[in-house]
C-alpha cells in the first residue's frame, strides 16, 4: 500500500480540520467590503492592471461589480470573483460579440487562469460616446 | 541518519490550526486588521491539506537521491553537533533563497510555485496554499549539494521543516512591523508581504525564507512603504476558486504555448524565460510591467 494507515488518519484528521477553518472563517464575515463601483474606482483598478493603457471610456455594470473601459481596439475587462476583482483584456470586437442572456454578459478570455467573466449589463454591445 | 526522526511540519499542524482561530477571532473581535473569504480559506487550506499526496508520491524518490548523494559525501557532518546545526541553518537558508528565486524568475519553476501566490488574500491561510508540483519541477535537488557535503538526509529534512514552519507565522497582516533589529536580520510578515504583493514596483522581492540578510547581499530586497499598501495575488488573477486551476494552471498554459510554438528559440522562452515571456513582448513580464510603472510615476518636471 503506499499510503500508510498513520497518513490517512493524519489526512483524514486534517480534512476535518479543514472544514472546521473554513467554517468557522465562514461564520466570522470578514471578507473585503466591495462598494458598489464608480467610475473613479474602476479607473483607479484598470490603472493598476494596465498602467500603459490609455483609457477611452468606461461603462459600470448593471449592479455595479464589474466594469469594461474601452482602450482603442481593446476591450478591458473587470468582474468579481469571492470579494476581489479580475482584469482581462480581449479586442473590443471579441468582447461586443458576447450576448447577453437574462441581464449577464458572459465574456470569454481564451485564458486558462481565467476562461469567463460574467458582468450585468441589460444593453450589450456597448456603444463608444454615449 | 537518514530518516528524520521527527517531522517539524506535522508537528506544528496543532498550532497552525490554533494560530489561524486566533487570527480570525482578533479580527472579529476588531483588534486587528485581516480579511477572510470563505472560498479562499477553503481553496488555501485544501491546497495545504493535498500537498501531502503528491508527497507521499514522490518522496520516496527524492529521499533516495539524496541517500545516494550522501553515500558519495564529501565530509560527515555528526547529527549531535552543535556547529553543524549553525552550519546547516544557513546552507539551508541560503539554498531556499536560489530555489524561490528560481521559481519567480522562470516559467518552468513558477508553473509549481505560482499557486502559492494564487489567493488575493493574506493571511494565516494562505501560509498552507501549498505546491503540489514541486517534486516534478524537481527543484528539490538544489538541496542534494547539502546532502554531498555530509550533512544527514534527516538533518536536511528537520531542516527544510523548521523553515516551512518559520515561514507560517509571517503570513499575516495583523502584524505591522517587527523591532528594528529583527526586521535588519530576519523575515518577517512586513517582508513576505511584499513578496506577495502585485504591485509592479514589488514584484519579485524579497525571496527570503528565514533571513532577509540574502535579499540585502543579493539586490532583491524591497521594504513595505507606507505609501504603497500591497495589494495581493499574481499579475493576472485566477478567475475562481477552483482548486485544481491554482495546482495545475501556469503547467496547461505551458502546454498550450507549447503547442502553438514555431521554433526552438519560442520553446525555450515559453519554459525557460520569466513568466509572461511571449514571443513578440505583447504579454506583461515582471520587468515590462515595472518599466510601465516607472513611465506612469515618472516625476514630471
Ligand atoms: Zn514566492
Ligand atoms: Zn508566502
Amino acid at each position: 500500500m503506499i499510503f500508510s494507515k498513520a497518513f490517512l488518519i493524519q489526512t483524514a484528521g486534517s480534512a476535518v480540520a479543514v472544514l472546521i477553518l473554513t467554517g468557522i472563517a465562514a461564520w466570522a464575515r470578514l471578507a473585503k467590503p466591495m462598494p458598489i463601483l464608480d467610475e473613479a474606482a474602476a479607473r483607479q483598478y484598470f490603472t493598476q492592471d494596465f498602467p500603459a493603457s490609455k483609457i477611452d471610456q468606461i461603462w459600470i455594470s448593471d449592479d455595479g461589480r464589474g466594469a469594461v473601459a474601452r482602450s482603442g481596439d481593446l476591450a478591458l475587462v473587470l468582474f468579481v470573483a469571492g470579494d476581489g476583482y479580475i482584469a482581462r483584456h480581449l479586442t473590443w470586437d471579441q468582447a461586443m460579440a458576447a450576448r447577453p442572456v437574462n441581464g449577464q454578459v458572459v465574456i470569454s478570455f481564451h485564458d486558462i487562469a481565467a476562461p469567463r467573466g460574467q458582468l450585468a449589463f441589460a444593453t450589450w454591445p456597448l456603444t463608444p460616446g454615449i | 541518519m537518514l530518516h528524520a526522526p521527527f517531522d517539524p511540519v506535522t508537528l506544528a499542524v496543532p498550532f497552525f490550526v490554533l494560530a489561524i482561530i486566533l487570527e480570525i477571532a482578533l479580527a472579529r473581535l476588531g483588534w486587528v486588521k485581516t480579511h477572510y473569504e470563505t472560498r479562499d480559506t477553503l481553496t488555501s487550506l485544501a491546497m495545504g491539506l493535498g500537498r501531502g499526496i503528491p508527497g507521499v508520491l514522490l518522496g520516496g524518490m527524492i529521499f533516495a537521491a539524496t541517500v545516494f548523494v550522501y553515500q558519495h559525501r564529501i565530509f560527515t557532518v555528526p547529527f549531535e553537533a552543535i556547529w553543524g546545526w549553525v552550519a546547516i541553518f544557513f546552507l539551508e537558508d541560503l539554498t531556499y533563497y536560489w530555489f524561490h528565486r528560481l521559481s519567480h524568475e522562470r516559467r518552468f519553476w513558477w508553473a509549481a510555485h505560482v499557486n502559492h501566490h494564487t489567493s488575493q488574500h493574506y493571511n494565516l491561510s494562505t501560509a498552507l496554499r501549498q505546491t503540489w508540483t514541486g517534486g516534478i519541477a524537481g527543484t528539490w535537488s538544489l538541496w542534494l549539494p547539502l546532502a554531498w557535503l555530509g550533512f544527514s538526509p534527516a538533518q536536511i529534512a528537520i531542516q527544510q521543516g523548521i523553515s516551512l514552519v518559520y515561514q507560517f507565522w509571517i503570513h499575516t497582516e495583523a502584524i505591522g512591523r517587527m523591532p528594528t533589529w529583527f526586521e535588519a536580520v530576519m523575515n518577517t510578515p512586513s517582508h513576505h508581504r511584499v513578496h506577495h504583493a502585485r504591485n509592479p514596483r514589488y514584484l519579485d522581492s524579497n525571496y527570503a525564507g528565514i533571513l532577509i540578510i540574502w535579499d540585502k547581499l543579493f539586490g532583491t530586497f524591497q521594504a513595505e512603504l507606507d505609501e504603497e499598501p500591497c495589494r495581493y495575488g499574481i499579475v493576472k488573477n485566477l478567475g475562481d476558486f477552483k482548486l485544481l486551476r491554482v495546482a495545475f494552471h501556469e503547467w496547461l498554459g505551458i502546454f498550450a504555448d507549447l503547442a502553438r510554438s514555431k521554433s526552438i528559440h519560442e520553446v525555450l522562452g515559453y519554459v525557460l524565460g520569466p513568466p509572461g515571456w511571449s514571443p513578440d513582448g505583447s504579454r506583461d513580464t515582471s520587468a515590462s510591467l515595472k518599466t510601465k510603472w516607472r513611465e506612469l510615476h515618472r516625476p514630471t518636471e
